[in-house]
């Protein structure tokens, strides 16, 4: 492409176009631009249209569309080609930094990004100009120029801040600092004189103080890593002018958004950010300034309003001194009462008010008070910060701060009391304040679990909470309920069972408050009780404590889901399962009832799934209502196939994705309350399940494993005779499972199953083919999880057919291939199972080969029996063997498998270990021994013969222990 | 905690037997990069205006000795026509202005000097035997010029002065020699290339051979110094045989008394034990572990430091030569130096105590019986950065390598609280390897059946925050590790999870394999 009118005429065009709202026009012009983008001189173009072009429009695309082809382009990814010619990379070097100084700000951003994507790949080594091109710019004397020059330098420094250290990126930093440093400095002075000499002019102070925010921000990533030896030598510099300008006020740059943080705002959190970066990592050497600092903050956070645009400088000042007031060494700094009071007084109590922003929240946005009130998601807020403090104060002076805290929080209760309706926030404020004073340490699990023992929570909660609780009218004051119910929900651990047990029925009627945050809270309250754990581990609220009130308790769940708002509300609906997992079988006179509402909330919900752990949750309760019920009563089951056959089958039509894996393991659980017979409704169903697109889902597979190994075990015998034309699309599953690295473990659970249950005569057919696939993988990709999966099938077929069978099954396959699969795989891997289960499972397969297996005694396999039984005892006794090779760790890490499907979305639809071997062998040590007995009587003398000549001494000692055990002794 | 019976005793060895957990111990070597001032307690590379111990004080001895202070000052021009003149008198005079001009405190003209051509005329000057003042001004002048730059040294080099120097070191006038001893050492101090140029030229034996029983302390300190710098820098080491030849003599100063000497020699031991284990393994031969040790706890700062510093060199080698420091008692002097005053002694003992962390559990059990988790678990919580930095280390490889007993102990010790505190630090790496420790900790307690009490209180102690914001954190690393936390441990346990699965598959019709291949596995 030359560097031409006319290639710059087309470009232009080009360029139009993909602005164009039309997508059969920008498409094209995309795909054309992409294609050509190759060439060489096409980001020349591109430059010297964003430079040159009459129209403003194609002047900023041509910047963005240069700043996108730098991103996608300009790093040379080792074995590919490079894709920006070498003479175009000179070429936009040597010119870019000078186009973005000389261009209005829209395309000095694009540009600067371009800058910092490429020193991101060249600089140093490939760009060794561009600092020093840079730093000349500082004496240029215009402020435009300047603050672009920052902002790249900011983009291309800050990194420095969160990259771990190496050689590498220190030697950059060094090449930033010799540079850099000393003009950043004499940039920093000039600057702060500027600003003097132009207190009066505005436009001109906004401009020289964004060219002081980034500078600061500069300061902070060269100070980064470490205290460099420049800066230490110039601290005196740095620090007394940042102090200076803390402390700083012009009335010309205050602004009157009460929303967006000004000029002064955003610098001044910046300087405190860089003061707790020094009083954090260079303690040493910033001792002589801290305390300076620390009066300033102080000042600075008295003096600040409380509109939101001061909230990230106040956090951060708030932090600052959080931070220093809990070392050792400035506790001096804090330690007089006056200093506390005020702290206490100006700085805490003021930024736990209740402000106008809150109020909106807690009224318009709901969800968004909730997770910053309840989850703790209020990281940068005032509330915050002032906590902390509280919590940092508290690590030396926990007796006079909660002294003076009692003081206001007495004062604050007073004025509440004299007018509720005008001072409620007062109450708000003095709640947060206990609340923040006494709570030392929290889990969700718990809530406070340590308190400060000069609180009296209980007293307070009498005196203050219940009042609130007690109001007949759940609708007054909502923000001074959730306050209430909160306290309850977070000092449940603290406070005294009565006092709880006083709560649940008040808790139970703020469920039909029509505050969103009131019935939530209430909601999630009730929850966080009810998982309480009383003396021998039972809940600690019984359902005989609960029987007063299960009726009102369910109703007022299920009406505050038909509260505005609440539809679809996962803290209501976890407090309904919660509450029926408590009350257990004190809800079976309402289950008709309950079932009939769940099913038709999953009916609604089902149309449009949005709330995934809402949705979770309601499977969750609708499991627990067939457990509970069919506990008692397994006949029942059949009614609540009844009411949910409809919706299921509504679910599996409409193929409602989210749902399909729940609705699997709900029919699971179902399938397995019925005592060893398949009901037709399920057998109609059985060949869907086979279908392919089912399992081409993931999330699909495991509950769909469980319920193919439920009608397995339930109807073996019913598939081979009424459904034996499916046992090849059984098979096909399963071949489809074990073809996959992720799923390999579930294609033999359901193997071990059609093993298990099966009919052996409807299986034999197919005998061969099985072992041949399973060799075939084996073969072709041996991991360790397909291997310990592999050793558990084969001894379970040996225990279920006979270890003879298995061995003819082997040799029939391939000549002495039972002796290969002895000493490649079983031999050397079967210390890698896992799993009681499993491992009784191979101790048994393995024992009936030592035992049951003539040719293990007199063929040529018979050099393979000691070091088998060898291999026995060490499973027996010697650590499990969990090493993995190198190449495997990237398959599935999170999929380890047990016998039993791992997978188990679902807490109520979970089913019991299965055993396949069961309580016929209690223990297979004892077992190992009788057998061998057994075999030694057979033929007399051999055994102790090859015991003694080649089993390792600790082995056999251990045998010895098994024989003596068994009370045997071998012939 | 279970208490272990016989049985599980003999088990447990056997468990043992088949399997070596090869666990790499986390070396932890300082980086050659560095951004911060030169560690300000650290021994001078280079020296000028140092005084003479042997300066012959009395006129008597010397009478044409003429001190600092009596020499007449003279312009540039003058020093360079006196010195190039032929005249001795002159010469003694130009030189002598020199090395006044040179020893003054702000700004000596050394590259004037050099420019001036004077280089090779003092140089020449150091060989005139029978002229022994303007022999010993000649050495004055270019030891201040050689304590420059590295531009100036490599002037001095260049225009032939070292042999000149190490042929002084013979001199029969003690002053002399010494003054030559400390021009080489500020050449030794110049870099690894100057100091193996010297070595080449046997400067070592030259300088051993100066010490005797009679040889005044003065002089002994300044050659000690020197010795020091010929140890000093790596990239490369100093050739093993000098170190071989050196160290017999290092051993004998580390006894004396004098502060200087154990310093400076202290230091020496220090740069030779900056290595890998092979260079560990020459200084732990020479026996001298003890006497470090002891000298860890000496009353002079500057003789402690580098003590302390040789012991962290020792034990972040292999567990072999990390025994014999513990076995020297290293273990029972590192709480007082823990709590030294000095922030950067606690440091350097908390790097210390980090490497012996990393070693097998009977060590750590050694770090546990001498007392050492109460001052590491107050450094956590209240040291300097730089300390705390280290006594993470030492928390995270103590839990990667010590047995759930161990790891019990340091919990409840507060080491948990301690680090979970830090996990706000600016500082990507140290917060990684906090990360890195609570994961270790979890393993321990799942052998014990008790995570879930680990995240219960992990969370009591505000952990679970602190890790939830890491999820934020703008480092990939960090932010990985600490959603692998939270995932792991962290959990609902109602929540729902998701399964991984491929699809390299044609269908789901059970093919029967006709394919007659043979199986080999």
């Amino acid at each position: 492409m030359e560097l031409n009118d006319a290639n710059l005429q087309s470009l232009t065009e080009f360029l139009r176009k993909t602005l164009d709202p039309d997508p059969t026009v920008r498409r094209p012009a995309e795909k054309f631009l992409e294609s050509v983008e190759g060439n060489l001189n096409y980001p020349l173009l591109l430059l010297t249209l964003l430079e040159k072009s009459q129209d403003t429009v194609i002047r900023v695309c041509a910047a963005v569309t240069f700043k996108n082809y730098i991103k996608r382009n300009w790093r040379i990814v080792e074995d590919e080609p490079n894709k920006v010619s070498d003479p175009d990379r000179t070429a936009i070097k040597a010119n870019i930094i000078n186009l973005m100084l000389s261009s209005p700000e829209q395309i000095q951003k694009q540009l600067s990004d371009a800058i910092s994507i490429i020193g991101r790949e060249d600089f140093p080594q490939k760009w060794p100009d561009l600092l020093t091109e840079m730093v000349t710019r500082f004496r240029s004397g215009d402020f435009h120029i300047i603050n672009g020059v920052l902002r790249t330098a900011h983009s291309l420094f800050k990194r420095y801040r969160h990259e771990f250290k190496s050689n590498e990126l220190w030697t950059e930093i060094k090449l930033v600092l010799d540079t850099f440093a000393l003009p950043l400095t004499e940039l920093f002075k000039a600057t702060i004189e500027l600003c003097q000499t132009h207190a009066t002019d505005v436009n001109a102070l906004k401009v020289l103080f964004s060219s002081l925010t980034l500078i600061s921000k500069l300061f902070y990533s060269l100070n980064f890593q470490d205290l460099p030896e420049f800066f230490e030598d110039n601290m005196e510099t740095w620090m007394t002018n940042f102090h200076g300008l803390l402390t700083l006020d012009n009335k010309l740059l205050q602004t009157a958004d009460e929303e967006e943080a000004g000029l002064l705002e955003l610098l001044k959190s910046q300087i405190c950010d860089n003061a707790a970066l020094y009083a954090q990592k260079y303690d040493e050497e910033f001792q002589p300034y801290l305390p300076r600092f620390v009066t300033a903050i102080w000042n600075l956070l008295v003096s600040t309003g409380q509109e939101v645009k001061y909230d990230l400088l106040v956090s951060n000042a708030i932090q600052f001194l959080a931070s220093v007031c809990e070392r050792p060494h400035y506790k001096h700094l804090f330690e007089d009462q006056n200093t506390l009071t005020s702290i206490c007084e100006k700085v805490i109590v003021p930024n736990m008010e209740f402000r106008s922003a809150d109020e909106e929240a807690f009224e318009d946005n709901s969800e968004e008070y909730i997770r910053r009130d309840l989850e703790g998601s209020d990281i940068d807020t005032r509330r915050r910060a002032a906590c902390d403090l509280v919590r940092g104060l508290c690590k030396f002076f926990e007796g006079p701060v909660t002294a003076i805290f009692s003081g206001y929080v007495n004062s604050m209760l007073g004025e509440y009391a004299k007018n509720p309706g005008e001072n409620w926030k007062h109450k708000d404020a003095a709640i947060y304040l206990v609340t923040s004073l006494a709570s030392k340490a929290q889990t969700q699990k718990h809530g406070i679990t340590q308190a400060n023992e000069l609180v009296n929570l209980n007293e307070f909660f009498v005196n203050h909470i219940l009042s609130d609780l007690k109001s007949p009218n759940v609708n007054e004051f909502p923000v001074l309920k959730a306050d209430a119910i909160k306290y309850v929900m977070i000092f449940r651990s603290q406070l005294p069972k009565e006092q709880l047990l006083q709560a649940v029925p008040l808790l139970i009627s703020h469920l039909q408050a029509q505050s969103t945050v009131e019935h939530t809270y209430s909601a999630h309250a009730l929850e966080r009780l009810f998982t309480m754990r009383g003396p021998n581990n039972t809940t600690l609220i019984t359902p005989a404590e609960m029987a007063p009130f299960t009726e009102q308790l369910l109703n007022n769940l299920f009406k505050a889901l038909a509260l505005p708002g609440s539809a679809e509300n996962e803290y209501i609906m976890k407090a309904i399962m919660r509450s029926f997992s408590l009350l257990q079988e004190s809800i079976v006179p309402y289950v008709p009832t309950l079932i009939g509402q769940l099913t038709h909330k999953l009916l609604l919900v089902s149309k449009n799934p949005s709330k995934p752990h809402f949705n979770h949750y309601l499977f969750e309760s609708l499991c627990l209502c067939v457990r509970i019920t069919c506990k008692a009563n397994p006949p029942t089951v059949s009614s609540f196939e009844e009411a949910l056959f409809p919706v299921f089958t509504e679910i599996l039509q409409s193929d409602v994705q989210e749902f399909l894996p729940y609705v699997f393991q709900v029919m699971s659980l179902l399938l397995e309350i019925h005592s060893n017979s398949i009901p037709s409704s399920y057998m109609a169903l059985f060949p869907h399940l086979l279908q392919p697109a089912l399992w081409e889902r993931t999330g699909n597979i495991p509950p769909l494993v469980r319920l193919l190994q439920a009608y397995l075990e339930k109807g073996g015998a019913s598939i081979a005779g009424s459904a034996a034309d499916k046992i090849p699309g059984l098979l096909g599953v399963f071949q489809k499972l074990i073809a996959s690295k992720a799923n390999d473990h579930q294609g033999f659970y359901l193997l071990n199953s059609i093993i298990e249950h099966m009919p052996p005569e409807s299986i034999i057919q197919y005998r061969k083919q099985i072992f041949i696939l399973l060799f075939q993988r084996l073969q072709s990709s041996k991991t360790t999880k397909f291997i310990k999966s592999f050793l558990v099938f084969i001894n379970l077929y040996g225990v279920k057919y006979g270890a003879i069978a298995l061995q003819e099954i082997f040799d029939s396959i391939q000549p002495k291939m039972f002796g290969m699969v002895l000493e490649k795989i079983i031999i050397p891997e079967v210390q890698k199972v896992s799993g009681p289960v499993e491992k009784k499972i191979c101790a048994v397969g393995i024992t009936k080969v030592l035992t049951e297996c003539p040719p293990m005694m007199d063929t040529e396999y018979t050099k393979l029996w000691t070091p088998l039984l060898q291999a026995l005892i060490g499973l027996f006794e010697l650590p499990e063997d969990d090493s993995i090779p190198d190449d495997e760790h990237f398959i599935d890490i999170e999929d380890t498998p047990g016998y039993q499907t791992a997978f188990s979305q679902l807490a109520f639809a979970g089913r019991k270990e299965h055993d396949p071997i069961g309580d016929s062998v209690g223990n297979p040590k004892i077992l190992l021994a009788q057998s061998l007995y057994k075999l030694s009587t057979a033929c007399p003398g051999r055994v102790p013969s090859m015991l003694s000549t080649s089993l390792n001494a600790e082995a056999l000692q251990y045998l010895q222990g098994y024989l003596q055990a068994a009370t045997v002794q071998l012939v | 905690m279970p208490t272990k019976n016989v049985v599980d005793e003999r088990i447990s060895k056997f468990k043992n037997k088949g399997k070596d957990p090869a666990k790499l111990r986390e070396k932890r070597i300082s980086e050659c990069v560095e951004l911060r001032k030169a560690h300000k307690n650290e021994s001078f590379l280079k020296r000028r205006n140092l005084t003479l111990s042997s300066l012959p004080d009395e006129e008597a001895l010397s009478p044409d000795y003429i001190s600092n202070a009596m020499v007449t000052f003279l312009p540039v021009e003058d020093i360079i026509k006196d010195v190039n003149s032929d005249c001795k008198e002159y010469q003694t005079r130009g030189c002598q202005a020199a090395r006044k001009l040179l020893s003054q405190e702000r700004n000596p003209p050394l590259k004037e000097i050099i420019d001036a051509g004077l280089l090779s005329r003092f140089v020449s000057f150091l060989s005139m035997d029978d002229e022994p003042i303007l022999q010993f001004e000649a050495a004055w002048a270019l030891t201040n010029i050689a304590s420059g730059t590295s531009w100036h040294t490599q002037q001095v080099v260049e225009h032939g002065a070292v042999p000149a120097f190490i042929a002084l070191l013979a001199s029969p006038m003690l002053h002399i020699s010494e003054q030559a001893v400390w021009a080489l050492g500020n050449i030794a101090g110049d870099g690894a290339a100057y100091r193996d140029i010297l070595i080449e030229c046997n400067v070592v034996p030259a300088l051993l051979a100066r010490i005797s029983p009679d040889t005044p302390v003065g002089y002994l300190r300044n050659l000690t110094w020197t010795l020091s710098n010929l140890c000093r820098n790596k990239n490369p080491f100093p050739p093993l045989s000098a170190v071989q030849q050196v160290l017999p003599s290092l051993i004998q100063l580390l006894h004396l008394g004098d502060k200087d000497i154990l310093s400076d020699s202290c230091w020496a031991i220090s740069y030779l034990s900056d290595g890998d284990n092979d260079r560990i393994d020459v200084v732990v031969k020479t026996g001298i572990v003890s006497r470090l040790v002891e000298l860890m706890s000496h009353e002079e700062l500057s003789v402690a430091t580098p003590a302390l510093r040789s012991i962290g060199n020792i034990v972040s080698g292999s567990d072999l030569q990390t025994q014999v420091a513990i076995d020297a008692g290293v273990l029972k002097v590192l709480p007082q130096l823990m709590r030294h005053p000095k922030a950067s002694v606690q440091k350097e003992a908390a790097w210390a105590l980090s490497n012996i962390a990393a070693g097998p559990c009977r060590q750590i059990q050694q770090l546990i019986t001498c007392g050492l988790l109460p001052p590491l678990v107050e450094q956590l919580r209240n040291g300097d950065f730089k300390t705390q930095r280290e006594a993470v280390w030492a928390v995270t490889n103590f839990t990667s390598g010590g047995t759930v007993e161990q790891v019990v102990n340091l919990v409840q010790s507060g080491a948990l609280e301690g680090i979970i505190n830090l996990l706000q630090v600016k500082d990507a790496k140290v917060i990684l390897v906090i990360m890195e420790a609570i994961n270790n900790i979890f393993l321990a307690a799942e052998k014990l059946g008790e995570t879930e009490k680990l995240s219960l209180l992990i969370e009591e102690l505000g952990g679970l925050d602190r890790i939830e914001m890491l999820q934020n954190h703008d480092n990939d690393t960090v932010y990985q590790a600490a959603h692998a936390l939270i995932k792991k441990y962290f959990g609902d346990g109602e929540e729902v999870v998701g399964v991984k699965a491929d699809s390299t598959d044609d269908g789901l019709v059970f093919i029967s394999s006709d394919v007659h291949e043979t199986f080999d596995f």
